[in-house]
């Protein structure tokens, strides 16, 4: 089986996504993760103003039988929170590089991103 | 099964010898110890040294055994109470569909279990107004306890203390404190006035370290809480939780929790569909819906099958300990499912007409009884100048020891609550004896 | 009027019985109250069924729902074994209905009841004393990691952590963190068992407690229970026994003697009282010599042939409100006073029997063994929880899935003594039809039972968990 993983962002080997632009980010979990995870029927995330830290967990996915720990890829400060995915969490399945996104983050250190996945090793990972 | 052959083996194993032979056969052992991985040095190879007995034997033993409690009539309460539950709840939930079954992990064979506990919590969120109820916890003791603990983890609330009414049961604040423990919580009394709270003193105790403020209506002294709103307004003012507990029988009358801004109602729902059980019980566990991650225990809800028709199903178990694990939010499993059928049927029993009718017969039946054990020589009753539910305090001029003890020799048994104070439980199930505790009482207390 | 008396028939959509509150909701104004009006709710809406109604109400949900004397009740972990008829009977002897605040004096026949069956268990278990008041395993598990905890207070010690192998039951990983311990998860080897080499790095100073089943969750004997028992207790740590699993070793082996320091016993479980559709149980706990003293508040005991509670003199407290799950106590003890000696061992040797027999006579394969009471099959290439479900369209209760983890697509299978020889043979016949399927087969299943698959993932996303929440009320 094939996964989706777009040439134009960042992964993390948890299996987040990153889309920067300048200083700031998006920041979502990848096809593969929401795959792996089935129906996600939760989704728990941080409120706007809160700081992220590289490496450290900022939220929760839960489906029926698995809960899962979403970790940030990049240091930064929540400025928008997907809120769609409080009652549509099932946005992570369908959409999980659009729609589904989590957070837009002002990024602390940009030089973290240099410390990601390119799509082409988190390609070699999943696969 | 004959009396001797139960000395072979269980009479609920029922493979004959030639079964065992060929099943033997067929894994290829040749007897069943060999059936067993144990090391020898830790094999038991000595006897426990209990007696094999046929059925009727072991009835009569239990028989002999429980012959030895005294025929007493009880004017107990303090937490657990005596209703009349209708032969057709013992009936139905007698059926073995129902009480040999087991958790609902296979939903579609548990359809009937689960709509009765679905209407359960329901019955609950109408007495309570509250949105969610689990389908139970042990009893109300452990209720008070994961309430304690999910005050911790509710974000809106922070602090370690958690405040409780110094009328309070004393076994059920111990439980409480064994729950607090784990998470660092300190348990708390604030002071009582005439057997109500003091809500000055609880302005006085409360501060922003305080995470949950507990109060019950009735009170374990069966004393009506009079100023459950000033008590919510005081938890609300410095974002504490506010845990209220009472029983469905008593919330059938008196003020809805959500009215008096309760956060969370615990209690034991046991009072209705058990009856008196040696302290058996239901732990009911109701709160808002904004809570709804956070809730310990079991949840049953309502979905779709594949038919499309309405179906119930356990949910949300991401919350619960075989998923989450060290960060479920109880670690509760096995917990009173079977009790809740029974508290859910003798609901629908009553009915809202019996239930409100048997709510107040609890206020008028111990209000009388108090009437006239006051011109009783010796007593003065109700000691609190409160309504009461059930229950009341009663003061003894003789040591209240003497006039509990004597009126045990005369067939009664109330509780012993302080030096000169007796409490005395009053429902339905006593009716009849009430002339008999008065004329007893007129004896001993003079 | 439209025809809505739903009967149960195989043939149709007619599958259901309305709620409660859609057959006979009422509501009552709250007037003329026995209290003033500013302390009383104004209305009460709830069902008001007449007994005729009510009744076939409840028979109509029994009916729809699978208990152990509907058919085989394989659920690995669960020993959902025969519960005897006459406990019942023994449970609702009018002397047993008694208040819990009685005088000691007036309750004997409670206490002496309480007294021996604490005997029993202690014997049952190789364990010095033992208290009933634990309402559940889960309770049980509770009591016994605040006794580890006083017992090291006691001692002036602050252990930090306890260690729990990663194969092991969920509650005892939440019991742990309850109590406030960290949790140590330790690797298993490659057949499920303890890795002696893992716990020796990972017990320490801060080892408060080992919690272990014996057998472990695939049934496998832990056959270094001894060298396990001794790196917990050279690190000053105790060994804390899960009783899920006693129903394999009754008779056989004794926690205590395999070096175990405490003990819960789940009487739902090894003891045949029934779990009520997810309880009450009962969660006896057992402590070896010198934790006596840390026991819950109160405990009985005998003095010149009179019983009497008392409070152990370093108590860790309560665990229930008054002395635990009563009648469940007493269903217990009718169960092994029935059984005896010779009842309990033949109990253990038939559950150990059924499971072997049941594993070789079907086609899936069961990877691990010598197991006792239990075993793990793996589904293969199949999905587990689908091959459950289809089960169901055979009349049997499937056993549990995808757990443990160990196994792939794992049906973890407990037959109890309870099956005779030809019970187990059509079992297995449901067991390999149901190998023998395909996939579509699989994920459409069931279609028998009252409901057909159900939606779990809405029930989820859109949580309903009350009448007044359906969109429909």
């Amino acid at each position: 089986m094939s996964f989706d993983v777009p040439d134009d962002l960042r992964y993390l080997d948890t299996h987040e996504w990153v889309r920067a632009t300048d200083a700031t980010a998006e920041i979502g979990i990848s096809d593969f993760a929401q795959d792996e995870l089935g129906d996600v029927v939760f989704v728990e995330l941080p409120d706007e103003g809160a700081e992220l830290t590289a490496g450290e967990d900022f939220g929760v996915v839960e489906s029926i039988k698995a809960v899962s720990d979403v970790y940030a890829p990049v240091s930064g400060t929540v400025t928008a929170v997907n809120d769609r995915l409080r009652d549509e969490p099932e946005l992570l399945n369908e959409d999980p590089y659009g729609d589904g996104w989590m957070l837009e983050i002002d990024l602390t250190d940009e030089s973290e991103l240099d410390d990601l996945l390119s799509p082409a090793d988190y390609r070699d990972q999943i696969e | 099964m004959s009396e001797r052959e139960t000395e072979r083996g269980s009479p609920y194993a029922p493979q004959t010898a030639a079964e065992t032979t060929a099943m033997l056969d067929a894994v290829g052992a040749a007897d069943l110890e060999s059936l067993f991985d144990v090391p020898e040095s830790v094999a038991f190879d000595g006897e426990f040294g209990i007696d094999a007995r046929s059925e009727r034997e072991t009835k009569r033993e239990v028989a002999r055994l429980l012959r030895r409690n005294a025929d007493l009539t009880e004017f107990l309460g303090r937490g657990h109470y005596d209703h009349y539950v209708p032969s057709v709840v013992d009936d139905l939930a007698g059926r073995s569909e129902f009480l040999t079954s087991y958790t609902q992990y296979q939903p579609e064979v548990a359809q009937g279990f689960l709509q009765a506990l679905f209407e359960y919590q329901s019955m609950l969120v109408e007495l309570t107004g509250l949105g969610v109820a689990n389908c139970s916890m042990y009893d109300d003791a452990t209720a008070l306890g994961e309430a304690a603990t999910l005050s911790q983890r509710v974000r809106s609330v922070s602090g370690d203390r958690i405040l409780v009414p110094g009328h309070l049961r004393e076994g059920k604040r111990a439980v409480l404190a064994n729950y607090a423990d784990g998470p660092g919580l300190s348990v708390e009394s604030y002071p009582m006035d005439d057997g109500a709270v003091d809500v000055d003193a609880l302005a006085d105790a409360i501060d922003s370290e305080t995470a949950m403020v507990y109060a019950e209506t009735p009170t374990v002294r069966g004393v009506v809480e009079e100023n459950l709103g000033a008590i919510g307004d005081l938890a609300d003012d410095h974002d504490a939780l506010f845990c209220l507990g009472s029983d469905p029988v008593a919330l059938s009358l008196l003020e809805r929790p959500v009215d008096v801004g309760a956060d969370v109602v615990v209690g034991d729902a046991g009072s209705l569909g058990t009856g008196t059980a040696y302290g058996f019980g239901l732990g009911m566990f109701v709160t808002r819906e904004e809570y709804l991650r956070q809730v310990p225990g079991r949840l049953v809800g309502a979905s779709e099958d594949a038919a499309d028709r309405r179906a119930y199903t356990l949910t949300l178990q991401t919350r619960e300990q075989h998923i989450r694990k060290e960060r479920a939010t109880s670690n509760i499993c096995t917990n009173q499912a079977w009790v809740a059928l029974r508290t859910a049927m003798h609901a629908a029993w009553l009915g809202p007409d019996g239930l409100v009718d048997l709510a107040n017969e609890c206020v008028t039946r111990p209000r009388d009884l108090a009437a006239r054990l006051d011109e009783v020589v010796g007593l003065q009753a109700p000691v609190h100048d409160r309504h009461h539910f059930r229950e009341f305090v009663a003061r003894t001029d003789q040591p209240a020891s003497a006039v509990a003890g004597d009126l045990l020799d005369e067939g009664y048994a109330v509780s012993e609550v302080g030096e000169h104070l007796i409490q005395v439980c009053a429902t339905e199930t006593t009716a009849e004896a009430e002339d008999g505790l008065v004329a007893a009482l007129s004896e001993v207390a003079k | 009027m439209k025809y809505d008396q739903a009967r149960w028939t195989d043939d149709g959509d007619d599958r259901y019985e309305p709620l409660l509150s859609e057959k006979a909701n009422e509501t009552v104004e709250i007037e003329d109250a026995a209290l003033p009006d500013d302390l009383t709710r104004d209305s009460l809406t709830l069902p008001d069924p007449a007994e005729p109604e009510l009744a076939r109400h409840y028979t109509r949900l029994s009916q729809m729902n699978y208990g152990v004397e509907s058919g085989p009740f394989p659920l690995g972990s669960c020993t959902m074994k025969y519960n005897p008829s006459f406990t019942e009977d023994v449970a609702a002897r009018p002397d047993a209905a008694i208040h819990p605040d009685r005088p000691d004096a007036t309750v004997q026949g409670t206490l002496a009841l309480c007294h021996r069956l604490q005997d029993y268990l202690g014997r049952i278990g190789g364990m010095d004393a033992v208290t009933l008041q634990p309402p559940a395993g889960a309770a049980g598990e509770f009591t016994g990691i605040e006794i580890a905890k006083a017992y090291h207070e006691a001692n002036d010690e602050e252990r930090r952590e306890v260690v729990i192998p990663d194969s092991a039951h969920g509650t005892n990983f939440a019991t742990a963190a309850m109590a406030g311990y960290e949790v140590v998860e330790l690797p298993s080897d490659d057949d499920g068992r303890v890795d002696t080499e893992a716990l020796a790095a990972a017990v320490g100073d801060d080892t408060a407690a080992l919690m272990l089943t014996n057998p472990n969750t695939l049934g496998l004997f832990e056959r270094d229970i001894e060298e396990i028992a001794d790196l917990v207790h050279d690190a000053g740590g105790l060994l804390y026994y899960d009783g899920a699993n006693l129903n394999a070793l009754l008779g056989r082996a004794r926690p205590g003697d395999m070096g175990f320091d405490v003990m819960h016993y789940n009487v739902h479980k090894t003891f045949a009282t029934p779990h009520g559709g997810g309880g009450p149980g009962a969660g006896p706990v057992g402590v070896r010599e010198g934790l006596a003293r840390f026991l819950p508040n109160p405990h009985v005991r005998e003095r010149d042939g009179n019983y009497e509670y008392y409070e152990p003199e370093a108590s860790i407290g309560k665990v229930h409100g008054f002395y635990g799950n009563w009648p469940v106590l007493v269903k217990a003890f009718a169960y092994i006073a029935r059984l005896g000696d010779a009842g309990l061992r033949d109990a253990s040797a038939k559950a150990v029997l059924n499971a072997n027999y049941l594993a070789e006579q079907i086609d899936y394969d069961v990877p691990f063994g010598p197991f006792h009471h239990e075993f793990v099959a793996s589904a293969g290439e199949q999905d587990a929880a689908d091959a459950a479900k289809r089960m169901l369209d055979y009349g049997v209760h499937p056993p549990t899935t995808k757990w443990p983890e160990i196994v792939d697509e794992a049906l973890m299978t407990e037959p109890t003594e309870g099956e005779t020889k030809r019970s187990l043979d059509q079992l297995a016949a449901a067991f390999d039809a149901v190998a023998a399927e395909d996939d579509e087969t699989l994920a459409a299943a069931p279609s028998r039972p009252a409901a057909r698959r159900i939606d779990q993932v809405s029930a989820a996303r859109n949580p309903r968990l009350s009448w007044q929440a359906l969109d429909d009320a």
